[in-house]
């Protein structure tokens, strides 16, 4: 963690000497408000990669339930049925996720990547090539507005990062998803009830996709298909640069926050460095590739050294 | 029941979404259209072929659709610019097998997670991709491309042949070669092979590479095809491939592969995104469709695992 | 006039970074004899062997063939002098067919370059395996190869490399005995044929059985080199642990055994059981015997609730169960599994969380997790179980073999369990951590709990349990109370037919 925090720093520092724009007040809080964004649609991947799982599925979930907010929003005027609608739409996906992974017991990245598809194939279905824009500016401050300077997203990425912190620690249920990631079976051996918590812990995913869909939805103000698809890979960045090992048991929210810090600082930074935003899934697909690179060789190092 | 035991579940899967869209959908049975599935397929054979062998090993490459849509701008460009088709093809062939070197390092040297690496790649290629169009398709390509694209030898037309003659290699390749033992091997018992002092690496590395140079001539149907290249115009291709190759029986562990399985599978998907053609369902339905394919495959052999 | 060793090493010396390995080390095996190699666990066996077959190399020491000087530098060099070793995890492709696992590697070529000449592959497969006595077609794929059968294609590799050192890692840990006794015939074959043979046993009797001469192992030394006519094993236990141990495992049987506490009535299970009846009552420790393959561990998963049972009834304290390791833990069952490892333990995490992870809803019954409480429960174990580890926090996985076992243990009392089942629980542990651990399944059943225990150690079995039970093809056959547990009346009945 240590190293992850002299590294913030360290880009801070770079990017701050090298563009005039990057230390404004306006762009740091930019920054943050983006990465809360991220890590909003990481968190419960985070919490399924603790438990040895994946869930490819997040950005088209995250997508379609800010879809299905919208459109109920937009039918009954009530900012709580698009809570509702997007919260349910995740909650249905991550709990078909989780039943595909116990019951039928394929390869979390095999389903969810089939999920991500299958959740795309509907949400344009679904849209039919439309758009919903417009929404009242007491739910786009949720994604745009601030409360005492700070962006609101920031708030409820504390909040996120808190109740994720007491879940991982003071919860039976969280130590059981460490000892699952660690090793299922002897988790299963152990009397943890695996496919059940596993079930739980998909449809905890979804169901915080299916809400971060809807504070996206609030800082986006429009909804079409395909929105939540580039959300894919930072978000996957984000929790490989946090520490989260793929290999499951070990990382945690934390972790994630600060690599969502880090990714849209880089992303932030070359931005304002003019580089054409084209290139940026491909940074990021590198990202991805050094720091899986650094789990794997840490994790390597560290089963040998037995 | 032992000799219908070893029948794969894709053979009946097969035979039974034949049935239904020869009953429901108004023409899909003609011949004309049955052709129409044997050229869409050749595509992705071409792609399958190679994920056999990566699924073998117990691997993955999800960056197949990305590279194939690079290697199909790099093709369309190159002859846009004026070169030969030879050259065009030896450029595409190269850009492909350059990722998929890069892949097999990635996973081998490196020691990362497949899929990590391969998504890796795939944002890797696809940016190039985008970055060298803009998003745009490269069209203008000349009459060569679109000429061997539309021969027929013997009535059979261009894209089937090649994709007969890469069945046959692959076929080669795995059951009568050193490599394909090797192949059996690594995703069987990789330990095995290193003790027997093979060198595990650089086979493993190859299988990888084998991908990617086969994307490149992927390249050749598909850019022959839409007459004209695309950044993501194979995009989710692989996960078509994935699906075929364990459709069509293949395991994802102890190296236990079945190339046949893998021409069944790539019928199946073929079979089944032109039968939801013919009925007008829309692309994106489609992929939802392959997507329900795979998990009723899967459902099948694992209930008949239970029984026997 | 003594010829030449066939192949000597001297002074060899190895360190791992923490640990010398081994210091100074020298073996010579003859041609035409079976040296047996023995010693605990850590005592450096293993990589002594690594080091002659050129998979580690020394930091110190030569080797010689026949008198004159070698070098060992990979493992194409001791393969190209005859050196061929067969560990106890089997290097086997399981879907390629006998004759291309026998030849990996070193496939006869065909006409075209790369290709792989079949025909000649199989005749020569045929041709070894035929000197065997194997009579299975080369073009069955080895996954359907039982253990015994393998660990033959394992022979038939060293013999297809014109092996003329053969060393075996424990070959008789998983085949039964009268696969054992097969083996046997192959070994002293082969011994006829100038062949010398290293063979590493925990296994005392088999030592004296077949062996012509010993060498022990203590710490990374080597402390004796002896002939087995001029030794008994109770010396050689002396030489390997370097102390008298004692090997009275239990000093008082169960006279009075309390109620029953676990019930198994006509167990019919998917992993092919059948017709199981089972009783444990409160005090005793019971044995479960029998051949490799008898079903033994597959009764007690089921018995836990881990594999699928399809008809009959299992009671714990007169509560039935339904079938699932998460009822059988709430109600008092735990279960040390064979493979502590991969089963038992989740190597990444520290001692302190495996040590909770069965206890957790008994601990925390509201699903709040306190550290302190936490904490309290496992230093508590630690102690009372003598669990070497600098601190609770260590991962489980630097910990010796005995003291991850001792992890496990302390798991369990941590879930406040009553009924233990132990599969095969000293496998793999030196001398002096197995007496530690009989020992505590002796203050378990004082204290109450029941304890059923698997093991492939008949001396153990005899020494430990109140009485056993015999299974034999999946069913048990027989149960012998304490006054006719002996290991020839549970041999008898492992074997017998009809």
């Amino acid at each position: 963690m240590k190293y992850r925090l002299i590294g913030v720093a360290l880009i801070v520092l770079a990017l701050g000497l090298s563009s005039d724009a990057f230390a404004t007040p306006s762009n740091l809080l930019n920054v943050l408000r983006q990465a809360s964004l991220i890590f909003l649609s990481a968190s419960g991947l985070t919490l399924v990669i603790v438990g040895a799982g994946l869930d490819l599925s997040v950005g088209a979930n995250l997508g379609l339930s800010a879809c299905f907010a919208a459109a109920a929003i937009k039918a009954t005027g009530a900012l709580s049925s698009g809570f509702a609608a997007g919260l349910a739409c995740g909650i249905i996906v991550g709990l078909l996720n989780g039943l595909m992974v116990t019951k039928l017991r394929l390869p979390p990245f095999i389903a969810t990547y089939g999920m991500l598809w299958m959740l795309y194939g509907v949400n344009y279905w679904y849209m039919k090539g439309d758009t919903i824009y417009g929404f009242p500016s007491s739910f786009r401050a949720l994604g745009s507005g601030d409360l005492l300077d700070i962006p609101i997203p920031v708030y409820l990425m504390v909040i996120g990062l808190l109740a994720g912190g007491v879940f991982t620690r003071y919860t039976t249920l969280g130590h059981e998803v460490y000892a699952i990631g660690a090793n299922a079976e002897a988790a299963r051996l152990s009397g943890i009830p695996v496919s059940s918590r596993l079930i739980l812990l998909y449809t905890l995913s979804g169901a915080m996709a299916g809400l971060a869909g809807v504070i996206y939805l609030a800082r986006l103000n429009s909804a079409e298909a395909g929105i939540g698809t580039p959300l894919l890979l930072p978000a996957i960045a984000a929790v490989l640069i946090g520490g989260t090992s793929l290999f499951g048991g070990s990382g945690g929210l934390a972790g994630t926050m600060i690599g969502a810090i880090i990714l849209t600082l880089v992303l932030n930074g070359m931005n304002l460095l003019g580089i054409n935003s084209n290139w940026q899934p491909l940074v990021t697909g590198v990202i991805i590739l050094f720091a899986a690179l650094i789990d794997s060789v840490t994790r390597r190092h560290a089963e040998l050294g037995a | 029941m032992g000799r219908l035991a070893r029948i794969p579940g894709v053979a009946f899967l097969l035979v039974v979404l034949g049935i239904l869209f020869g009953i429901f959908a108004g023409g899909f049975a003609s011949l004309p259209n049955l052709l129409n599935i044997g050229i869409q397929s050749s595509t992705l054979l071409l792609l399958a072929l190679p994920m056999t062998f990566i699924i073998m090993t117990e691997g993955l490459d999800l960056s197949m659709g990305a590279v194939l849509g690079l290697t199909g701008v790099v093709l369309a460009s190159a002859l846009v610019a004026g070169n030969t088709l030879i050259v065009a093809f030896a450029a595409a062939l190269g850009v492909g097998l350059a990722f998929g070197i890069a892949n097999g390092l990635l996973v081998v040297k490196l020691g990362l997670p497949p899929f990590v690496a391969t998504l890796g790649t795939l944002g890797i290629a696809q940016g190039i991709a985008l970055v060298m169009t803009g998003g745009e398709s490269v069209a203008g390509i000349g009459p060569a491309l679109p000429k061997l694209y539309a021969t027929k030898w013997v009535g059979i037309p261009f894209s089937i042949l090649v994709a007969a003659l890469m069945y046959a290699a692959f076929h080669f390749l795995l059951y009568h070669t050193r490599f394909g033992n090797y192949v059996f091997a690594i995703g069987g018992n990789r330990e095995a092979l290193v003790l027997a002092g093979v060198p595990a690496g650089f086979f493993h590395v190859l299988v990888y590479a084998l991908a990617g140079l086969m994307t490149g001539f992927a390249a050749l149907l598909l850019t022959g095809r839409m007459n004209s290249g695309h950044p993501i115009a194979a995009m989710g291709m692989e996960f078509d491939a994935i699906a075929a190759v364990i459709v069509g029986g293949t395991e994802r562990q102890r190296g236990n592969g079945w190339l046949p399985g893998t021409v069944l599978g790539v019928l199946a998907v073929g079979v089944l995104r032109n039968g939801l053609n013919v009925m007008a369902i829309q692309s994106s339905l489609q992929v939802a469709s392959i997507g329900l394919l795979l998990i009723v495959a899967l459902l099948i052999d694992s209930i008949r695992k239970r029984q026997l | 006039m003594t010829p030449a060793p066939l192949i000597e090493m001297r002074h060899i010396s190895k360190a791992f970074p923490g640990v010398q390995a081994l210091k100074d080390v020298s073996l010579a095996a003859f041609g035409s004899e079976v040296h047996m190699l023995v010693g605990q666990n850590g005592a450096g066996k293993s990589t002594l062997i690594k080091i002659l077959c050129g998979a580690y190399r020394p930091n110190q020491g030569e080797f010689l063939v026949h008198g004159k000087p070698v070098h060992i530098e990979s493992t194409r060099d001791a393969r190209r002098l005859g050196v061929a070793v067969i560990f106890q995890e089997f290097s086997l492709v399981p879907y390629l067919d006998i004759a291309q696992n026998i030849f990996l590697g070193r496939e006869f070529p065909g006409r075209i370059p790369g290709t792989v000449d079949r025909g000649r592959l199989h005749s020569e497969a045929r041709r070894i395996l035929d000197l065997l006595g194997m009579d299975v077609d080369t073009r069955t794929k080895t996954h359907r190869l039982g253990v015994a059968q393998q660990q033959m294609i394992e022979i038939a590799k060293a013999l297809s490399q014109d092996a003329k050192v053969l060393v075996m890692d424990e070959p008789t840990a998983a085949i039964s005995d009268r696969e054992i006794e097969r083996l046997f015939e192959i070994i002293r074959k082969l011994r006829g044929e100038g062949i010398a043979i290293i063979y590493i046993s925990h296994r005392m009797r088999e030592v004296f059985e077949i062996g012509d001469r010993i060498t022990v192992l203590r710490d990374g030394a080597n402390v004796a080199s002896l002939r087995p006519s001029e030794t008994t094993m109770d010396e050689l236990v002396r030489l390997m642990v370097g102390r008298e141990v004692d090997t009275t495992y239990r000093t008082r049987f169960c006279e009075r055994p309390g109620e029953a506490v676990l019930d198994v009535k006509a167990l019919d299970t998917k992993s092919g059981i059948r017709g199981a009846n089972l009783t444990l009552c409160a005090g005793e420790i019971v044995g479960l015997a029998g051949l490799v393959g008898a079903g033994r561990t597959e009764l007690v998963r089921a018995i836990f609730g881990a594999d699928t049972r399809i008809s009959g009834e299992i009671f714990l304290k007169g509560r039935a169960l339904r079938g699932s390791p998460a009822e059988a833990v709430r109600q008092g069952m735990g279960l040390v599994p064979e493979n502590r490892k991969t089963e038992g333990l989740a190597l990444l995490r520290s001692v302190h969380d495996n040590m909770l992870t069965a206890g957790l809803r008994q601990l925390f019954p509201h699903g709040w997790y306190t550290f302190a409480k936490a904490k309290r429960a496992v230093e508590g174990l630690i102690k009372s179980l003598r669990v070497v580890t600098p601190s609770a926090r260590r991962p489980a996985r630097f910990l010796s073999g005995g003291n991850q076992q001792k992890v496990v243990i302390g798991k369990w009392l941590n879930a406040g369990s009553k009924v233990f089942i132990f599969d095969e629980p000293t496998r793999g542990i030196d001398i002096g951590a197995k007496a530690e651990i009989y020992k505590l399944m002796e203050t378990l059943v004082a204290d109450g709990a029941a304890v059923l225990v698997i093991s492939s150690e008949l001396p153990e079995l005899v020494a430990v349990c109140d009485r056993a039970y015999v299974l034999r093809n999946k069913a048990i056959v027989g149960e012998l109370r304490r006054t006719d547990l002996t290991e020839e009346n549970i041999l008898r009945m492992a074997m017998q037919h009809g």
